[in-house]
């Protein structure tokens, strides 16, 4: 009798396991689990941390079992050394793509491909550039958090007042405003600046201007610098525009320009008329400014065919090595990246692009027109994106330090070419002490 | 203490024990020594001798901390030597602070301090002016010191043109990135001062005064009295400050960060602005191992520094010889 | 009276007789030079903390613009920089840092120097210049492995890697207490054990008791040492802002708080402040231990 007890208890919990553990083992089981909690740093700040809080109570809702705490304020630098410190987080988001490669390259993040398959997701939901950018060598490491698209924003007061129609449309169209939009103070210093030319300031960057001629970083696994005549042409134009202002006038005004992130940022307190940046400045000008009568266009171009297309990323997920609970993260940002309603409300909280194809085209979307013009340029087929590389952004940094000193005077004109090449050895000497196979 | 035993005086018994007693002793006081000297073993062995050898080691491998170091040879010692274009700028500035910043160092400590032996009224305050920056945490000292030199708008330069003097772009501009940064050094010389003001104090009067009458002049006097008199004091701070220019890395790093003012304030995007003038061998031993985790690399970029740092040390002890002059014991 | 000043006071009396009035009056004018050009240079070396504390006083954009002068004077960025800004858990952390590690450094390098300067035994000088070669060389020759090894124990991103080795002997502190230990005579050790006291006991009761100006010194030291701290800190706890010290903080706080210079230089002099004031507080330790490392040194 009590053989047979104990016989029935073992099948008993047989079947509950087999059982169990299907329900367990299903997509979107709402079935009783164990409550968890999974640790989420994400760079965001202030308001925008709360935009991410409340897509993440959404995300709670759906998945009630599974709470997600979250850490703002998080950096590559800071990821990094809690990766290799072993501290690092269940999941994670970034600003940036920079430091994809190296992560997915040494492991640090995950190969996701198992879950995709596994959850049947199908990535041509992402546009073809998202897909470039989550992607190092056929290994996918993550997903997309949003998308941003870059342009060109331009205070239609001043325009008004110097006369000036529309937005201007190609490079020497911009040259020729940024001239009349100057204005100057009586000791000669300027004080409303019609357009910094200068780079490594704000959004100003080689990597943000190479779409606006065209400019690709490499061609073959190698540095393509001094090889594709864009970047050469795209340096003049701005040397010439540096030249015509002075570069002294335009450090000096810059170091009055007040910090990028604050109300005092100089577009937002009329001290630049023109300039490129991201779509999620309509959020904060909003915020900070909202009394500016401001425009937004596709950034001018070198070849009218370029129009409309400019330079996009977008912050990137994923799964870091030593995660606790890769399951839960990975429901996490598969929500946050295809969930529609997760996808729009995070959109409209944040200003930034939505990540899939079909909240792309939500009209909801597209009612604010300043917001619309970076949609269109994300969808834009010529948008390109900066490589995935294992040395991060090192080649960026890098080739704006030769920058630095082209824009200073320091290189001739003639040496420009010889510099490029220079500038492509560099990188290409960090690339294969990297170890990256090319 | 034991005496000799005279001869058959003491029974071997007692011998034997008081042998016994010594070699207790012996082994209680090295006993205490080694309970004493425990903490430094430990930390000396496990925070120093080791990681010596490690760096070695890692300097040969390619090593990301994630994985296990990879052998890689002389690759590392190869891109430091031949490749690496960052690595020649990195180790000019490092020699620019130790030729200049060290010796300018070492002549406002002691024209401060001799500026202070004169002072009749009221010297314990201006030594207490003098020293106060010194207090100043380094990074304070670096924000207050950029904000200061900020080329548009800050007081400096509203100074300097209100007098009409034309004025440097200071931290914004690659020639005077560095002496901007040895005037911020400059205004903490405070430690170093009190240091040569104590030996100036010390040197003996009697050897002013025969001096004097034997017709010596102000410049000849300390030519020949006070300098020789406070030599050791000058090669104590000549050491000290070639040693820290060998590891400056805070006020470089600070200062290009906050005067670059970029979105992503440190890190590589700006260390060594502008254009590398910042760009110390320590700042670029920091972003190869901490921002880029080329820890394989660093640690070679590490034992060139080891190798510069004793090679320097050890001629400046050598040149000692011929111009320091301890007065009293020898060491 | 300051050892600078009595050397003046004693100037001053060997020049009792009256010299002639020629002499007398080129002595003064020498007189007015060096305390104008005193004056002068004191001037230059108080004016960054003028300016400093001018612009904490400022509006934002006052700040950025070329006035020099506060107009009104915003009280107020004091309190906002603390609103702004943790930097009360900022300070936590310092002293926690700063407190322990001193502590540390004392306990282990007394009696390391104690045993480099009053015990006799085999290897001791060797010790002593391995000591001066860890002082010698630059930091950043061992930071990696150490750096390493803090991460494989789990112990990056809190303060720990930068507290404990401190409680296993500091090279410098080491070095000074030494020198100032040789200084001691035999005499006071010797009485001691005439008495019976143990070494340890010689130690704890007469050297501690002794030496008490030297420790001083080296608590001082240590302590200015981990409040100033910024590499350290940096490599550390960058990655966890809860752990961040007043240094770190500071740094930081331009582009993470979204603040200006306004604030930033409040937030400045609110770091220098509590140095100064401890200074002003232990002057003489200061100073005598400033001219103990070079005299001794």
């Amino acid at each position: 009798m009590r053989r047979l007890t104990l016989a029935l208890a073992v099948l008993g919990a047989l079947l509950l396991a087999v059982f169990g553990a299907n329900a367990r083992g299903g997509q979107d089981a709402r079935a009783a689990k164990e409550p968890v909690t999974i640790s989420f740093w994400v760079p965001f700040t202030a308001r925008e941390l709360g935009v991410i809080n409340s897509a993440l109570a959404g995300f709670h809702k759906k998945y009630p079992w599974i709470t997600v705490k979250s850490t703002g304020n998080t950096n590559p630098t800071k990821l990094t050394a809690a990766i290799r410190g072993g501290n690092a987080p269940d999941a994670v988001a970034l600003f940036e793509t920079d430091t994809l490669g190296a992560f997915c390259s040494s492991g640090a993040w995950l190969d996701l491909s198992s879950h995709i398959k596994s959850d049947k997701l199908n990535m041509n939901i992402f546009p073809k550039t998202i897909q470039n950018y989550t992607a190092y060598e056929n290994k996918r490491c993550a997903l997309p958090l949003l998308a941003d698209a870059y342009g060109f924003y331009y205070n239609k007061a001043m325009l008004a007042k110097a006369g000036l129609k529309g937005p201007p449309k190609t490079l020497a169209q911009l040259s020729a405003y940024a001239k009349r939009l100057t204005v100057k103070n009586a000791d000669g210093s300027i004080k409303v600046l019609g357009f910094n030319p200068l780079m490594n300031w704000y959004q100003n960057s080689p990597v943000h201007f190479g779409p606006i001629t065209g400019a690709t970083w490499m061609k073959d696994g190698k540095s393509n610098l001094a090889g594709d005549p864009n970047w050469a042409a795209l340096l003049r134009w701005q040397k010439s525009l540096v030249d015509w202002f002075g570069y002294e006038n335009l450090i000096k005004w810059q170091a009055k320009a007040g910090d990028e992130w604050t109300s005092s940022n100089a577009f937002e307190s009329g001290k630049l008329a023109m300039n490129l940046d991201g779509e999620w400045r309509t959020a904060f000008v909003k915020a900070d400014a909202p009394n500016i009568s401001y425009g937004t266009a596709p950034h001018p171009v070198s070849k009218p065919s370029l129009y409309g297309s400019g330079f996009v990323i977008g912050s990137i997920m994923g799964i870091p090595k030593g995660s606790d609970h890769e399951d839960e993260a990975w429901l996490l940002l598969k929500y946050l990246s295809t969930d529609s309603k997760a996808v729009t409300g995070l959109s409209l909280g944040l200003r930034n692009v939505p990540s899939t194809l079909p909240t792309l085209r939500n009209p909801v979307l597209r009612k604010d027109p300043q917001f619309k013009v970076f949609l269109d340029i994300f969808a834009n087929p010529k948008s390109s994106t900066q490589p995935v590389l294992k040395i991060g952004a090192q080649n960026q940094t890098l080739f704006s330090t030769f920058i630095s000193k082209w824009q200073a005077g320091h290189v001739a004109s003639k040496d420009l070419h010889a510099g490029l090449a220079n500038v492509d050895k560099q990188i290409d000497a960090a690339i294969g002490q990297s170890g990256q196979v090319p | 203490m034991t005496s000799a035993p005279v001869a058959g005086a003491l029974p071997a018994a007692v011998v034997r024990d008081r042998r016994r007693a010594k070699r207790k002793a012996a082994w209680r006081r090295r006993g205490l020594v080694l309970l004493l000297m425990s903490p430094w073993l430990v930390g000396f062995t496990v925070f120093f001798a080791y990681p010596l050898v490690m760096s070695a080691y890692l300097s040969f491998t390619h090593y990301d901390l994630l994985s296990a170091p990879k052998w890689v040879g002389t690759a590392n010692y190869r891109y430091l030597f031949e490749q690496d274009q960052q690595v020649w700028p990195a180790v000019k500035n490092t020699l620019w602070l130790m030729v200049v910043f060290v010796p300018a160092q070492v002549l406002c400590a002691f024209g401060l301090a001799t500026m202070l032996t004169r002072a009749r009224y009221g010297a314990g305050v201006f030594r207490t002016i003098f020293y106060l920056p010194a207090l100043a945490p380094t990074v304070a000292a670096t924000l207050g010191f950029v904000y200061l030199l900020n080329p548009g708008t800050g007081p400096v330069n509203v100074v300097l043109e209100h007098l009409g003097i034309p004025t440097p772009l200071w931290f914004d501009s690659p020639q005077w990135a560095k002496p901007s940064l040895v005037l911020l050094g400059l205004w903490g010389i405070g430690t170093m001062m009190i240091i040569f003001l104590a030996a100036l104090i010390d040197v003996p009067r009697h050897l002013y005064e025969s001096a004097s009458l034997d017709g010596a002049n102000a410049w000849q006097r300390m030519r020949w009295v006070t300098l020789p008199s406070i030599s050791p004091v000058i090669l104590f701070a000549v050491v000290i400050g070639v040693i820290d220019s060998l590891q400056y890395f805070t006020q470089a790093y600070v200062a290009a960060a906050i005067a670059s003012g970029q979105a992503a304030s440190e890190g590589p995007t700006s260390a060594g602005y502008p254009e590398d003038s910042t760009l110390f061998y320590p700042v670029l031993l920091y972003l190869q191992a901490f921002s880029y985790f080329n820890m394989g690399y660093a640690s070679a970029m590490t034992m060139l520094l080891l190798v510069v740092a004793l090679t320097v040390t050890v001629l400046i002890l050598r040149s000692s010889r011929l111009w320091v002059f301890y007065a009293g014991a020898r060491r | 009276m300051t050892t600078v000043e009595a050397a003046a006071a004693e100037a001053r009396t060997l020049e009792r007789r009256k010299p002639p009035a020629r002499y007398r009056r080129r002595q003064f004018l020498i007189a007015v030079a060096d305390h104008s050009l005193l004056i002068a240079v004191s001037l230059m070396f108080l004016a960054p903390f003028a300016f400093i504390a001018l612009t904490s006083l400022m509006t934002n954009q006052q700040a950025l613009s070329p006035r020099l002068w506060p107009e009104p004077f915003q009280w107020g960025n004091y309190v906002d920089v603390f609103r702004t800004a943790p930097l009360w858990r900022y300070a936590l952390n310092t002293m926690l840092y700063a407190g322990l590690a001193t502590v540390g450094v004392l306990v282990s390098s007394i009696p390391v120097a104690y045993a480099l300067s009053r015990l006799r035994w085999r290897g001791r000088d060797t010790v002593f210049v391995l000591v001066l070669v860890a002082l010698i060389l630059p930091f950043q020759v061992t930071v990696i492995p150490v750096y390493v090894l803090f991460a494989k124990l789990h112990l990056v991103g809190s303060l720990w890697p930068l507290i404990l080795p401190n409680f296993l002997g500091d090279a410098f502190s080491i070095f000074l207490l030494r020198q100032f230990f040789l200084t001691i005579p035999e005499e006071y050790a010797d009485a001691a054990r005439v008495d019976g006291c143990g070494e340890i006991r010689i130690l704890c009761t007469v050297f501690l008791r002794l030496a008490k100006p030297a420790i001083a010194a080296v608590a001082l030291f240590e302590f200015l040492f981990c409040f100033n701290d910024f590499f350290g800190p940096l490599l550390y706890t960058s990655e966890n802002a809860d752990n961040w010290t007043l240094s770190l903080g500071l740094a930081q706080f331009r582009t993470i708080y979204q603040v200006e210079w306004n604030l930033t230089m409040a937030a400045t002099l609110i770091l220098m402040a509590p140095v100064i004031l401890l200074f002003f507080l232990a002057q003489r330790a200061f100073v005598e231990g400033v001219t103990l490392t070079g005299v001794k040194g």
